[in-house]
């Protein structure tokens, strides 16, 4: 039998000012739709993605968080969340969407350790 | 008296080179990732205080970024005829990004 490889896509910037966010996603979901659905890190900026009441109708565009919620759908249920940037932004854990773990830098070290791959964006 | 504007998040070496300049006789107006930096109890939000600046925020931005429902009170929300505005209020302008 062949093992599957395992796949970490780390995010590392804010919804809207680029669109990198929007493209680790389109990652995480096309992965998914082969039955690979990856594991998911939001660092640094990237825990900005996460904020609630995103509404992006304003700028013209299409809210990110609607498409994290529908992360679930597509069996992408491990998300990863840097705490030194939150405590950065003052954003509590119970902002954050079910299902989200919290990692130190230790324990960050430890998940990209411990995939096959890592895809950055 | 100079007006600043910030598109960088307080990751991004903009927000430090903004904050070394900024005076209180300024004003800074915050849009795009620049939102991120009046995130109430954020480190960055103290920062710019510090300043005696007055603060803006663009409000379809900080609507995007999920921010609007969350501002602080010494930070005021401007339209785009706001930031206008703020343009002819100040001779100059200097942009961060």
């Amino acid at each position: 039998m062949i093992r599957v490889s395992s796949v970490l896509v780390v995010t590392r910037h804010a919804p809207y000012g680029t669109s990198l966010s929007r493209a680790a996603l389109d990652t995480v979901l096309a992965a998914a739709a082969f039955d690979r659905p990856p594991t998911l890190l939001f660092l640094g900026d990237g825990v900005l993605q996460l904020l609630p009441d995103q509404d992006a109708a304003a700028v013209g565009t299409r809210s990110h968080g609607r498409v994290l919620e529908s992360l679930p759908l597509y069996d992408v249920n491990t998300l990863f969340v840097d705490s030194a940037a939150l405590a950065q932004y003052g954003i509590s854990r119970a902002q954050l969407p079910a299902g989200a773990t919290v990692l130190e830098d230790q324990g960050i070290s430890q998940l990209m350790s411990e995939h096959d791959h890592i895809l950055g964006f | 008296m100079v007006l600043h504007t910030l598109n960088g998040s307080p990751s991004q070496p903009a927000f430090a080179q903004c904050l070394r300049v900024l005076g209180a006789d300024d004003a800074l107006l915050l849009l795009g990732d620049g939102v991120y930096s009046v995130m109430p109890g954020s480190e960055a939000l103290s920062k710019l205080r510090a300043s005696g600046a007055e603060l803006f925020v663009l409000g379809p931005d900080a609507l995007a970024a999920g921010l609007a429902g969350a501002l602080p009170d010494d930070v005021r929300r401007v339209d785009y005829d706001g930031f206008v505005e703020l343009s002819e209020r100040f001779r100059r302008q200097q942009a961060w990004y």
